[in-house]
């Protein structure tokens, strides 16, 4: 009896598959909405674009970066982030599902915890406006900052957007496992996330010392894009470990995510449902 | 006036409640700004002009702009709460206006803002970062004024999108959109004299440079007095527009509660 | 034989204590104050299996946050919970594939879908064959009716269809124990009764375990063969809903239409407990003052238009333990 309740990975897979169907159904039923939505996210995502785009019209080139190397360094944090809101959108949304007794639903159910909370959530408009920003500037850059689209290249590509993905998600699990405690946590959130997102924008070596090790160590944005680009842009500074740098980010990706999965099991215990 | 000015502390004490958003706050600000000092820092190294006044100078703005934008936060939902919560009908009941409750309610939320997020980031701005102070006392008195009306402006652009709850169900987009008009073409972001002619342009015929570029550069001394004159006037003018087109909308949409019942 | 086995239950609330005022917000910004709330206190209890058991007891007695902790979503604080065999909370998974939970207030369906995808995706989750699914279905269309609007957006059912999908949904995998938590509340009377008839039916053909929570006695007299009755987070009394009745419904009311204004009507045994002019209200004792003698006795006297005999209410009853008014007895309850 025990074996034949216990899920294989194909089962998981398809019952993944089931919750998304029935999520793009439910995004359906509101199409002209939710494309409304993708929209204003693309253009609330264009502002900091423009900002940069502005600033490289009119200095050429900061610290050995042009314009083109700069809105390819930001193009993976796009790309990821559209991924993430993709699969991890559960993970983002933690919060209101605390609140609106959600996860006391899933808790009734003989799946693990962390599974359903990411497979019953997919932000579709948030997926296609991320999306849609970062594919712009893959396209745009791609061609003239002088990769070679070989088979190695591309391999290492998937692998620091797959990698960064899993940062980006942990990152936000650190904050959703405060809502085990605490109520409101939109902007603790904000604060670790987003602003660690701006600071990642820019090229780490326009800050100073301190920022540094914080997005290397920290809140590792480092591997979400600055080191993989600092490897594709050939810059002076890959020496040291040369080819394996962007196989670092999945690596990274993966211990982030076992520690704070072990911190979000301990809040877990201190889960104490909400009243009616 | 008594009940409206009930309506703001209650917003005050309403944001109080969410107490790690307000530390958050704080911090959000300071954040942008030290972002935005290290790329200009990188851009002014290579020109090793940081002890410049060029330097200072969109130092000074941008730190401005954030301060500003960081108590120019309004809560951007209330209409729409009330319109799908449909209390809305209760409220045009009682003997209040309700656009008056509405701007008594956020400038609560201002207030607030002044209290938790400005008093910190401000004190940061002027012992860490070194803005330079206003250009003279009068100029300073112009700049509050301008401020004013700034909050103004965009309190009144505002208000025509937040009405759109009455005809649409959820207005996110709407507010979004609205922001990155805001920001872009309000001369937020960057000090206007670096923008490409067209987008200078484009800030001084839009309303949206009344908002953050004029008293900015007022700040700054960078308008002649007769230009600061003119400008406060078409802060002015834009204020009305947009609170006519609002009164306009809301004119509409109380037809529509009547008809509808809320 | 015990099914379920509860020992000594307690779960605390850690809540933070607002303060007032302007002041007292900036006071709780800056120094958070928190208080521990004790919402059940030391509970134990057993049911048997296929046993049927209502609970009962005001708003805030604890009932939710019981059938929380038999349900393995919250830890408790301190105590025991056995449910065959398992610990709900740290053998969650295995525990939930054999229990089933309704609770009234929120629904496990898929807002914007119509319910037979959220049936569906019950399918894969509880890894159910086709046919013993099919099979379910039609049982439960049957007696419920879901054909009606099982093809509806589940947001534009009425609460009582709402409902009856939400039960079906946590009965489809055909678990040993179901807790309902308030699936009455807010449903008008033939909504309530086809819930009611619906449980008992389950309860009595597949001889599921059953603990029903609600504040609404009929409830517990339509449905169960046992009782606890919990407030302020203890078990005050565990027994049959018969039993309570006859020890402590020895009350009866009998409500006289005069056809004129009558005062100062004294009769040994009975209590005046409502005097409005023409319409008098008596209370007496069942067993020592009888109905129709009474009644004689007062048509002799007087003219009378109209007259209503009350039982007394078991609700009344349980209000009045509630209140304090009457005092459990030792060997009637089980727990005290
Ligand atoms: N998640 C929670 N956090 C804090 N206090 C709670 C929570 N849930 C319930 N309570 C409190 O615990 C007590 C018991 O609540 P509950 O179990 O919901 O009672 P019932 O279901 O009988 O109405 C109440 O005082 C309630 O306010
Ligand atoms: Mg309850």
């Amino acid at each position: 009896m025990d074996k034949q309740k216990m899920f294989t990975i194909p089962e998981l897979t398809k019952l993944f598959f089931v919750h998304t169907k029935l999520i793009a159904k439910t995004t359906l039923e509101y199409k002209f909405h939710r494309s409304l939505i993708s929209v204003a996210i693309f253009c609330r995502e264009m502002i900091s674009i423009v900002t940069m785009y502005l600033i490289m019209i009119r200095f050429v080139s900061i610290k050995g970066w042009d314009m083109n190397e700069m809105l390819f360094l930001y193009s993976f944090l796009f790309i990821s982030y559209s991924l993430f809101v993709f699969v991890f959108a559960g993970i983002r949304d933690f919060d209101a599902m605390v609140q609106s007794g959600e996860l006391d639903r899933f808790l009734l159910r003989p799946l693990g915890l962390i599974y359903q909370v990411i497979a019953s959530r997919a932000d579709f408009s948030a997926t296609l406006g991320h999306g849609a920003v970062g594919v712009i500037l893959l396209i745009k850059t791609a061609g003239s900052v002088g990769i070679e689209w070989n088979l190695r290249n591309t391999l290492a590509y998937i692998a620091v957007i797959l990698g960064g993905t899993v940062i980006q998600a942990s990152l936000f699990m650190v904050s959703s496992c405060f809502s085990f405690w605490t109520v409101n946590t939109t902007n603790l959130r904000n604060l670790v996330f987003f602003n660690a997102r701006r600071f990642a924008a820019y090229p780490l070596s326009f800050y100073p010392g301190v920022i540094r090790y914080l997005l290397i160590f920290l809140l590792p944005f480092a591997f979400v894009n600055y080191f993989p680009s600092l490897y594709f842009l050939n810059k002076p500074e890959v020496s040291i470990l040369g080819g394996w740098i962007p196989y670092l980010t999945p690596v990274v990706g993966a211990v982030l995510f076992f520690l704070v999965y072990t911190f979000w099991k301990f809040g877990l215990k201190h889960y104490s449902s909400v009243g009616n | 006036m008594r009940t409206y000015v009930e309506f703001a502390k209650k917003a005050i004490q309403n944001n109080i409640v969410y107490r790690v958003n307000s530390y958050a706050g704080i911090i959000n600000t300071i954040v942008m700004i030290f972002v935005n000092i290290a790329i200009w820092r990188a851009i002014y190294e290579e020109e090793a002009t940081l002890e410049g006044l060029q330097f200072r100078l969109v130092i000074t703005y941008i730190v401005l702009s954030f301060l500003m934008q960081s108590i120019f936060v309004m809560d951007e939902y209330l209409i729409q709460y009330k319109v799908r919560s449909g209390s809305i009908s209760t409220d045009m009941l009682r003997p209040i206006s309700f656009l008056g409750y509405v701007f008594s309610h956020n400038i609560g939320v201002m207030l607030f803002r002044i209290i938790i997020q400005l008093t910190p980031a401000l004190l940061v701005a002027i012992f860490f970062v070194k803005i330079l102070p206003p250009f003279s006392p009068l100029i300073a008195l112009y700049f509050a004024i301008s401020v004013l009306l700034g909050y103004l402006v965009l309190y009144s652009i505002n208000l025509v999108v937040w009405l759109t709850s009455f005809w649409y169900f959820e207005i996110f987009s709407f507010i979004t959109i609205k922001d990155a008009a805001v920001m872009i073409l309000s001369g937020a972001l960057l000090p206007i004299w670096f923008m490409p002619n067209w987008l200078y342009n484009l800030v001084q015929i839009t309303p949206f440079g009344s908002i953050y570029s004029v008293p900015i550069s007022i700040y700054l001394g960078q308008l002649p007095e007769t230009e600061i004159y003119t400008k406060i006037l078409l802060q002015i003018i834009w204020i009305i527009v947009f609170q006519v087109i609002g009164r306009l909308l809301w004119h509409c949409a109380q037809k529509r509660i009547v008809v509808q019942g809320g | 034989m015990s099914y379920i086995e509860v020992n000594n239950l307690v779960k605390d609330y850690k809540i933070n204590v607002k303060k007032r005022g302007i002041l007292g917000s900036m006071q709780s910004l800056l120094i958070p104050e928190y208080k521990m709330i004790r919402a059940v206190d030391d509970i134990s209890f057993s049911i048997k299996k296929g046993e049927m058991v209502g609970f009962i007891g005001p708003n805030g007695a604890g009932k939710s946050t019981t059938v929380k902790m038999l349900t393995g979503i919250l830890m408790p604080t301190s105590g025991n919970i056995i449910t065959g065999g398992l610990s709900p909370h740290s053998d969650r998974k295995k525990n939930a594939a054999r229990i089933g939970a309704v609770f009234g207030q929120r629904t496990q369906l898929w807002w914007d879908l119509p319910a037979e995808d959220t049936f569906d995706l019950l399918r894969y989750v509880y890894k159910m064959p086709e046919k013993k699914f099919k099979a379910n279905m039609e049982t439960f269309n049957e007696l419920l009716g879901l054909n009606e609007f099982i093809s509806k957006p589940v947001r534009q059912l009425s609460l009582g269809q709402r409902m009856r999908a939400d039960i079906a949904a946590s009965l489809i995998h055909d678990p040993e124990i179901v807790f309902f938590d308030e699936p009455t509340i807010g449903l008008d009377v033939v909504a309530k009764q086809k819930v009611r008839d619906f449980v008992r039916h389950m309860n009595k053909e597949k001889n599921i375990t059953m603990l029903f929570t609600t504040h609404d006695m009929g409830d517990i007299e339509k449905t169960c063969d046992r009782m606890l009755i919990i407030d302020k987070g203890k078990i005050i009394y565990d027994g049959t809903p018969d039993d309570i009745k006859k020890k402590y419904a020895k009350y009866r009311t009998l409500i006289i239409d005069f056809v004129e204004k009558q005062s100062g009507i004294e009769i040994p045994g009975v209590e005046v407990c409502e005097d409005k002019g023409n319409k008098v209200q008596f209370r007496f004792i069942k067993d020592e003052v009888s109905a129709q003698e009474l009644i004689s006795s007062l048509t002799k006297k007087y003219e009378i238009s109209d007259f209503t005999l009350q039982e007394a209410d078991i609700e009344n009853v349980i209000r009045e333990i509630y209140e304090g008014g009457i005092k459990c007895d030792e060997n009637l309850c089980g727990v005290c």
